[in-house]
């Protein structure tokens, strides 16, 4: 049994007292950036990187990856509480979240989350542990082709998922992927859309876009809203969720698991993906779709499992072929490449006790932080009492703090102060700006993919279709674009919005 | 009473159109290629294409249709929150973030109609003195403190 020997050697070396503290280290600070709206893991990581040049390598991968799943379940909690989400993961989470919280079902919002994240985070273990050598064979066979049909679907998905009309959505997934070429042309290195910074020419960060959107743009818009409560400060009385809510929650949580499973797994997927696509899939499944955004527990624990089992399979391309899937997975890459490791399909046979003690410790990093998480919502929610008129000014300065962090380079800032401008525009005239995020992170792999694919192909667009694994992930699009643009799925759209 | 226009709409299309135009005015001298072997200007201005046309279907449904209209605009919190953020873009460089930090709470702050003065003020510097404490003191974040003169 090979897989037995891995995971037995996997876990005497997580287990040992001291990769067990960095476990710890991670998945605290990790939680404590999640739940702080201004600073995300990719700044975290970014941060610490110098710092754990000294360590082992299995030591410094497990803490850097302990701060990456802890931000999933510390980002649940602030979407939830103060509906700003710190990363794009937790966007999905904010909107039954946080409706579930307003409704004074915050404790069981709360514990759905870390339940669904831990549930989500045990089982990925297991399939990074059982599919790695078989999915790093897969994910060879895919081409640009496949690459590029895959972020169509992804996009595709998030317009189905959005509040607002289709042809809305489909806008916003324009603007996004127009954003997201700005830059140096990676082929040619010729600068587009750049209008002389050269701040632009690595491209727009997609962290100060989203706290301008999302965090100020909304924050600006609440505070016009006089009666409506802004947030949550209810007295959480059962933490512990009823039987029928878990009842309710297991399925959506063993179908986002799938969901984050998979996608995070596709180069391309990221952390975004997968709460989208659960959460769209559970809006789809749903008997009554119209209880979603209106605080259905199925909204909190499928894409809540999904970004928790997405973000560790995430570590699968990295750890197989050496190709981060994500902004953080190239962090990643960047830390190992500091240990004097060269990533790459050789990794997994060379450095068994790094890549096997960095999975076991995954497990037990999730267990930590359940353990970790439960128990400290008490001190969240006791950060409640706080009113919204003194939160919301230190919810800007820790935007700005946090986006200055990322680069440190004031033009981030400016950039979000742009972009809380725009977002209020969006709110004002009810545009949902969550596809806008996706098409801006997305953008560079679905041009580069677009580009490789017809570059093979001699120019030839049908090549789209010739490929089997792609023409069927078309074909979903086609399908979800046909349902949504149908009369029968209009009219029920209509009816679930104005209700 | 309805409106004749429906300004989300019309509003939404414009910002559309003016994007679009924006863009294919800055990659105007990006070559396009071929499909075989795309320039840097080929998926710019396929993307802005389709925007506008995006931005005329909104602009024209806006023309036809007619809506509530827009809740009113309210300036205080407009101008409070892009204005603290630009302060602290300004003053944290130079001024150090203790100071940049006191004043963007204060001016954000002021956003709200609860407004209050003191409060804002205790409250500020106890925000100013924790952000120093964890992103200065413990992420480390290349800032400065105070400003040059005080050393």
């Amino acid at each position: 049994m090979e897989l037995l020997d891995n995971l037995m050697l996997g876990l005497s070396t997580a287990f040992q007292l001291k990769n067990l503290m960095f476990c710890l280290i991670g998945a605290l600070i990790g939680t404590a950036i999640g739940v702080l709206p201004g600073i995300g893991p990719i700044p975290t990581i970014a941060l610490l990187l110098p710092f754990t040049f000294g360590l082992e390598p299995a030591s410094a991968m497990i803490m850097l990856a302990g701060i990456f799943y802890g931000a999933q379940y510390g980002g649940s909690t602030t979407a939830i509480l103060v509906n700003v989400p710190g990363e794009t993961s937790s966007v999905v989470t904010c909107i039954d979240g946080h409706e579930m919280a307003k409704r004074g079902r915050a404790g069981a919002a709360l514990a759905t989350a870390a339940i669904s994240s831990f549930f989500a985070g045990t089982v990925a273990t297991l399939v990074i542990a059982l599919l790695a050598l078989p999915l790093s064979a897969l994910a060879l066979k895919f081409t640009a082709v496949e690459y590029f049909s895959l972020l169509v679907l992804g996009l595709i998905a998030a317009v189905v998922m959005a509040h607002g009309s289709v042809m809305k959505s489909l806008a916003m997934v324009l603007l996004g992927l127009l954003i997201g070429l700005i830059g140096i042309d990676v082929n040619s290195g010729v600068a587009r859309m750049t209008f002389g910074i050269t701040e632009l020419s690595d491209g727009i960060d997609f962290v100060p876009v989203a706290m301008g959107l999302f965090g100020l743009g909304e924050i600006i818009a609440n505070l016009e809203r006089k009666d409506e409560r802004r947030v949550v400060s209810q007295s959480i009385r059962d933490l512990i969720p009823t039987w029928a809510d878990l009842k309710q929650a297991f399925p959506a949580m063993l179908r986002g698991t799938a969901v984050g499973s998979i996608l995070g797994v596709l180069p391309g997927g990221g952390a975004a993906l997968p709460p989208f696509t659960a959460y769209a899939l559970e809006k789809k499944l749903a008997k009554d779709p119209s209880r979603f955004g209106k605080g259905a527990i199925e909204g909190v624990a499928g894409p809540e499992a999904a970004n928790n089992a997405g973000a560790q399979t995430s570590f699968i391309p990295l750890l197989t072929l050496g190709v981060p899937s994500n902004a953080l997975m190239a962090l990643m890459i960047g830390a190992l490449m500091m240990q004097g490791i060269q990533p790459g399909p050789q990794v997994m046979t060379e450095q068994p006790v790094l890549v096997w003690g960095l999975i076991a410790s995954m497990w037990a990093g999730n267990l930590m932080l359940l353990v970790i998480n439960l128990p400290l919502v008490g001190v969240w929610v006791s950060m409640l009492k706080i009113p919204y008129r003194l939160l919301f000014p230190a919810i800007v300065l820790f935007c700005c703090i946090g986006t200055y962090g990322i680069s440190n380079s004031l033009f981030n800032v400016w950039l979000m102060l742009g972009c809380a401008v725009i977002g209020y525009f969006f709110i004002k005239i009810g545009v949902e700006p969550a596809p806008l995020l996706l098409g801006l992170v997305l953008g560079p792999q679905l041009e580069e993919n677009f580009r490789r694919a017809l570059l093979l192909a001699d120019g030839d667009f049908t090549v789209f279709v010739r490929h089997p694994i792609s023409a069927g992930l078309l074909a979903v699009v086609v399908i979800l674009l046909l349902a949504m643009l149908s009369p029968a799925v209009l009219r029920k759209r209509k009816q679930a919005l104005t209700e | 009473m309805p409106k004749r226009i429906d300004w989300p709409d019309l509003l939404l299309g414009l910002f559309l159109l003016l994007v679009a135009t924006l863009t294919l005015v800055a990659t105007r001298k990006l070559g396009i290629g071929t499909a075989a072997n795309m320039g840097p200007g080929y998926m710019p201005r396929v993307i802005a294409i389709a925007v506008m046309l995006f931005g005329a279907f909104f602009t024209g449904r806006g023309l036809l249709r007619s809506h509530l209209g827009i809740a009113r605009v309210q300036l205080r919190s407009l101008i409070a929150i892009p204005l603290a953020v630009a302060l602290f873009s300004l003053l944290v460089e130079f001024a150090g973030l203790a100071i940049a930090s006191l004043v963007t709470i204060i001016v954000a702050a002021y956003a709200t109609h609860e407004f209050r003065a003191r409060e804002a003020v205790i409250f500020g510097v106890a925000i100013a003195a924790l952000s120093v404490l964890l992103f200065v003191q413990v992420l480390s974040l290349p800032l400065p403190i105070w400003p040059d003169v005080f050393g």
